[in-house]
């Protein structure tokens, strides 16, 4: 698919970025302003060039959406559908374990969609009142369940307005993902719609405005022909307000069958700006970051400074905490196979603060000191955005 | 009657799995077979998500000394658990070791029917024998 005469915006929580077929620009967000007068007055001369038909846009701005997942186990309901929703281009999910629901707080903020989760299909009478009383004093705009047929009329009758969908476990226990994923996507899509900041954006162009996640997703299939990129890889996208892990389904141990050959998985406290506290809060919950400062030639006053530097050091720390929170040492919702992957793959605005070599610096610190390991993948920067404007080609229905 | 079954830890003894399968199947058992390599944890959120009545852990190479341990402590963080019938068979101990210590030692770790290097229909008799039993209460 060709960009001739394409301009390419993406709209992130603290940068955005524009593309013509000739130059990628950059911008620092303005977060007084509308995106679109931000945009503008950065940008006017270029946009002008454009017919809104040839202007295309992706957003991961404002967060996405607010979701909780109420399932009975972690192992299969709460994992499986916080792996769709992840792989929905959701970036927000709370769960809740069903058999201890009285003792979870009712979130204050609304919640954007709740998803019922539970059983396979043979089993029936998983959920009773304390799911209704729950859900009676929690302020919620969609809500969805996909457990146990058994259970659905049940659900249906004792739940306003939910929408019932096939069961995502099925007779083996295995994931089913289309109809719920199907669902959360077009919600998605809708939310960005309405929110009154990215809705002004249709001013300038006639497409469909996509989620980012959806568009780095749709690259990564297509990443080794840019690059001199070795399977499997792993893709992280470290911005401001999160950081995305895009990894080859290779690499998970655990055996969660769908259909994709890529997963996603956000950590929602990792950035460097918007979530820069929740970083710091968790590189001091740490106890090799002492070790990997000392390496770096900083101190921990480094976390109370402002500037280039600090940045830079936050940057190597997020890298350091994502792999940390990916490996053994940390069991998390994945663990994935570090002495199996070639190649990391960096993209967002971490590029654009450090080099090749000082990531390497990092990544064999993590292989050494965590898991004790000389092996060495092969660190690839993508410092002008190409992996965001490939997937835009990649994914024909975009353009 | 359903049962989840499945090889505990780091284990990789694809062919007695098998055959634990094949052979639940033929008595007549609706299995769900967590294969090998399984935490404990999985095996007791497959029985909730399942519905399960039987729990039935296999093992060959000593590595259910280390997670029959935890059974209690984890199945106590399980509020609709209590009457799953738990069971473990195969080789129970790292080397040789008699049933007379090891059985007592593991219903002490939380399993109703511990069969230690017994063959794989007795086992299965005993567990049937048990189910009719405790039907009978």
């Amino acid at each position: 698919m060709s960009l001739e005469n394409k301009l390419l915006i993406d709209v992130g929580s603290t940068y955005f970025k524009i593309s013509t077929e000739t130059s990628i620009e950059q911008h620092f967000r303005d977060f007084n302003k509308d995106i679109l007068d931000d945009l503008m007055h950065h940008c006017a001369e270029t946009i002008g060039k454009y017919d809104k038909q040839n202007v295309h846009i992706c957003s991961s701005a404002n967060g996405g959406l607010n979701t909780l997942i109420i399932g009975i186990t972690n192992s299969y309901s709460l994992k499986y559908a916080t792996n769709i929703a992840f792989n929905s281009g959701i970036n927000i999910i709370d769960t809740i374990l069903y058999q201890d629901i009285e003792d979870y707080s009712v979130p204050s903020e609304l919640v954007d969609v709740v998803i019922i989760v539970g059983g396979i299909d043979s089993c029936a009478g998983i959920f009773n009142d304390s799911l209704y009383s729950y859900l009676a004093k929690l302020d919620y705009s969609n809500i969805v369940f996909v457990g146990s047929s058994q259970d659905a009329p049940m659900i249906e009758q004792n739940i306003e307005n939910v929408d019932i969908l096939p069961n995502i476990i099925d007779n083996k226990l295995h994931i089913v993902e289309e109809s719920l994923k199907e669902y959360l996507t077009n919600l998605y899509q809708q939310d960005i719609e309405g929110k009154e900041d990215i809705k002004s954006l249709y001013a300038i162009t006639d497409n469909q405005i996509y989620p980012t996640p959806y568009i780095v997703n749709s690259a990564l299939p297509l990443i080794d022909a840019r690059y001199s990129i070795v399977n499997p890889f792993i893709l992280l996208d470290i911005g401001g307000a999160t950081t995305d892990i895009h990894y080859s389904k290779d690499l998970v141990e655990e055996n969660i069958v769908t259909e994709n050959e890529y997963d996603r998985l956000v950590f929602k406290k990792l950035g460097v700006y918007k979530s820069k506290q929740s970083l710091i809060f968790a590189a001091k919950n740490n106890e090799f970051v002492y070790e990997l400062l000392m390496h770096l030639k900083v101190t921990e006053n480094i976390f109370n400074e402002q500037g280039a530097k600090a940045t830079k050091i936050l940057m190597q720390l997020a890298i350091f905490l994502v792999l940390c929170k990916l490996s053994h040492y940390r069991k998390a919702y994945v663990n994935l196979k570090f002495q199996t992957i070639n190649s990391f793959v960096l993209t967002g605005g971490i590029t654009k603060v450090l080099s090749t070599e000082e990531i390497e610096d990092i990544v064999a610190f993590f292989y050494k000191k965590i898991l004790t390991s000389e092996h060495r993948p092969k660190v690839v920067l993508d410092a002008n955005y190409d992996i965001w404007t490939l997937g835009v080609k990649g994914d024909e229905s975009c353009l | 009657m359903k049962v989840v079954t499945g090889v505990v830890g780091n284990d990789i003894h694809v062919v007695a799995n098998r055959l634990i399968d094949l052979s639940l199947r033929a008595r007549g058992f609706e299995v769900f077979n967590l294969g090998v390599n399984t935490y404990l944890e999985e095996f007791f959120d497959a029985a909730v998500e399942t519905g399960a009545e039987v729990l039935l852990i296999s093992s060959l190479n000593g590595e259910a000394e280390g997670w029959g341990r935890e059974v209690k402590a984890l199945k106590a963080k399980y509020k609709h658990l209590d009457n799953l019938i738990m069971m473990i068979g195969g080789n129970l101990v790292v080397g040789s070791g008699n049933a007379e210590d090891i059985v007592p030692r593991y219903k002490n770790y939380g399993f109703d029917l511990v069969c230690h290097q017994v063959d794989l229909n007795t086992g299965l008799d005993t567990l049937e024998a048990f189910i009719q039993e405790r039907n009978k209460q």
